[in-house]
């Protein structure tokens, strides 16, 4: 097992005729991704690296079973290429671009939960089962270089990040289950928890790894779901960010934050509350095969 | 974020129907006299700057005359407002107010949310600290708008009274839609006044804009560089030519803000910047700068800028050139401008010494680049970023030790 994907997925690629979906797809194909079909509007007929092309996802979607969409669409088209697949009934969603406007990404999230999708990024680099399937760019074109397949689940909300973690795990002796690079958009398509609980509930994932920043409210979730005793699993976090405590805050602009936000969201106020919540908290990618070979009693 | 200051949120909101008192920037006290006259004499002169808070700061005054208004805004041209310098004052008529409400709209998370209150004005934060009941917090599903039935049910429980109610639930519920329209993370009305004839008027309108949002508005892009910040001070010339190539040339995204200490980090991405940065406090080596970087098709040109900008920094003595496993972009290319710049202004690397870890695609060709250069410190391929973060910080306490 491993969450999300796995060598089965079928995978549809909107934007498979642009340079980065082509290149892309190039690479999962050759890792074992099984790429159905693309789509790009006016490309109907079109064939690359031998996946057919359509029009729109209703089309590709009616010739094709489709477990999965990754999203190769300029920011300020990302949205509704997004909505698109939703609205077709994919239940995976996987959304590159950066810079997507964050009205967008307020309305893709909404989206997502009301469909019970699960919607990667935007701003995200994709996510690999290693062994298994990827979706997107992580890993590259040799992705075996930086992840070995394992019992550990990466959630991240860096993609380059995600690909240090790995190899960190890596030198210590771990694989990987599944590695999501969540994106690091203020609002991402699916919470970290989200992520969480499908590793929790995933037989082939014995601890999680999770890499958080300062803002957003995503570590404050996690603490939550410790506090509530949902994680049976051991969770490690690396947090960085927190070199921006030492320079002013400069005069907040409105008064909105101040007044939605009780408990700050800096990385040192979240790593204390993760760590009370009973998260092992990493302070270098060093530290990271230490805390697991403690967690977990058979590291395999 | 990109702020906008008060007159380009209310031009937005003018243009959109919003009632907002009537006003014009002035670079000179007698600008500002002969405006306050056009107004009828008496006049409110506000400091110009994107920042909040200008009302405790002494930056808004109140004129009963032409001559008022011009001293005021003597006082306040040139002076500094929570470290942004004032260039131009904002005059803007009086309006006379029988009471001050709040409204405010946020994106700071997932849902958005709108924010009322009828107890508005400078002592907002306070009166919700003492009394947060007096503020009155709704979700909005992104997905449906805020509606008017909405809107009115959250003014009630604001404690606004029935005859009030239709003409603010109307103007909340379209206020959201032009937060919307504008890619704004933060809107607020404060005050958001009931004149004296009873109309609601949007006497303090702030805005700040998402700044991916800022693609939809050209208008406000174009100027967007003249606030880029470091949140507590205006840019300095290095950073702001950064700014500058960072807008000018397209492709990949490259940010550079100055700290006070002695080792330039050329890291990305964001994550790996981060940890590279809180790594190096913790190993007791203090960065000269920060960095984040996107890749992109201009992201050559954008990485010499910023090298030059560390190079110019007069207090660098070495560099850490940090990334994390680059996975589709080649570490070539990312040599290929160091080495530029280097070799164009003549630096010798055993004065300026420099610590690379760069893995993935095109490792061996950046090798071949500049590992070899006297004072150039590429770490092995499985070294990690916290084994190059402890080796730049080795080599500048060596360097400091030598020259002290």
């Amino acid at each position: 097992m491993s969450i999300l994907i796995d060598e089965n997925t079928r995978v549809l690629v909107q934007g498979l005729t642009g340079a980065q979906g082509r290149r892309d797809a190039r690479f999962c194909l050759d890792y074992g991704t099984r790429v159905v079909c693309g789509v790009t509007p006016g490309k109907a007929g079109e064939s690359v690296h031998g996946v057919p092309v359509y029009d729109c996802v209703a089309d590709a979607v009616a010739a094709h079973e489709i477990d999965a969409a990754v999203v190769y669409v300029p920011p300020l088209a990302a949205r509704d290429a997004v909505l698109e697949s939703l609205e077709a009934g994919l239940k995976l969603v996987v959304a590159l671009a950066e810079f997507v406007p964050r009205h967008d990404t307020a309305l893709i999230a909404a989206t997502a939960r009301a469909a019970g999708a699960a919607v990667v990024g935007c701003n995200t680099n994709g996510i690999i089962s290693p062994g298994k399937s990827k979706l997107g760019a992580i890993g590259g074109d040799n992705p075996d270089e930086v992840f070995k397949p394992g019992r550990i689940g990466v959630c991240s909300r860096s993609g380059g990040m995600s690909a240090e973690l790995a190899l960190a795990l890596k030198a210590g002796g771990f694989g990987v289950s599944t590695c999501v690079s969540m994106g690091g958009d203020v609002i991402p398509g699916t919470r970290m928890i989200e992520y969480i609980a499908m590793f929790m509930a995933d037989n082939d994932t014995d601890a999680v790894v999770i890499f958080g920043e300062p803002g957003t409210r995503t570590e404050h979730e996690v603490a939550d779901m410790l506090r509530r005793g949902e994680c049976a699993k051991p969770v490690v976090a690396l947090l960085a960010g927190e070199f921006q405590e030492n320079y002013p805050d400069g005069v907040s602009f409105g008064h909105v934050a101040a007044m939605i936000n009780a408990e700050g969201d800096t990385v040192s106020a979240k790593r204390k509350m993760l760590a009370e919540a009973g998260a092992l908290i990493a302070r270098s990618l060093g530290d990271i095969p230490v805390l697991l070979r403690e967690a977990i009693a058979d590291p395999r | 974020m990109y702020t906008l200051t008060e007159n380009q949120t209310k031009q937005w909101l003018a243009a959109r129907g919003f009632l907002t008192p009537k006003g014009n920037p002035a670079a000179t006290p007698d600008e500002a006299a002969e405006l306050a006259s056009a107004l009828g004499g008496g006049a409110v002169v506000k400091a110009l700057v994107p920042t909040g808070r200008r009302g405790k700061a002494g930056a808004i005054r109140m004129a009963a005359a032409p001559d008022e208004a011009a001293a005021a805004a003597a006082s306040m041209i040139g002076s500094t407002v929570h470290g942004f310098t004032v260039e131009q004052v904002y005059v803007e008529a009086q309006v006379g107010i029988a009471d001050e409400l709040y409204l405010g709209f946020s994106l700071d998370s997932f849902p958005p949310r709108v924010l009322a209150s009828r107890h508005g004005g400078v002592d907002i934060e306070e009166t919700h600290r003492t009394d947060p009941a007096a503020v009155v917090v709704a979700e909005i599903e992104p997905r449906h708008g805020l509606s008017i039935a909405d809107a009115e049910a959250l003014w009630r429980r604001a404690g606004i009274n029935e005859s009030s109610l239709d003409a603010l639930a109307t103007l909340t519920h379209d206020l959201y839609d032009a937060f919307k329209e504008a890619e704004a993370v933060t809107l607020e009305i404060n005050p958001l006044a009931v004149t004296r004839d009873g109309g609601l008027s949007l006497v303090g309108a702030m805005m700040a804009i998402d700044e991916n949002g800022l693609a939809r508005h050209p208008d406000w892009a174009e100027n967007a560089d003249g606030s880029l910040i470091a949140a507590w001070r205006q840019f300095n010339e290095r950073e702001l030519r950064v700014a500058a190539a960072n807008r000018e040339i397209k492709g990949g995204a490259v940010r550079y803000t100055e700290l006070d200490g002695d080792i330039g980090l050329l890291v990305g991405g964001g994550g790996a910047g981060l940890l590279q940065h809180d790594l190096m406090l913790a190993a007791g080596g203090r960065p000269a700068n920060h960095t984040d970087t996107n890749p992109g098709a201009g992201i050559q040109e954008k990485f010499k800028t910023v090298i030059n900008a560390i190079l110019d920094n007069p207090n660098t003595n070495c560099l850490l050139v940090g990334f994390n496993h680059q996975q589709l972009t080649r570490c070539d290319q990312k040599v290929e401008p160091l080495v530029e710049v280097l070799d164009a202004r003549g630096i010798d690397c055993r004065e300026f010494p420099i610590v690379i870890r760069l893995v993935g695609p095109g490792e061996e060709e950046a090798r071949a680049l500049i590992a070899d250069r006297p004072g150039v410190h590429y770490m092995p391929t499985e070294a990690s970023l916290d084994d190059a973060v402890r080796e730049i910080v080795a080599i500048n306490k060596k360097l400091t030790a030598e020259t002290a």
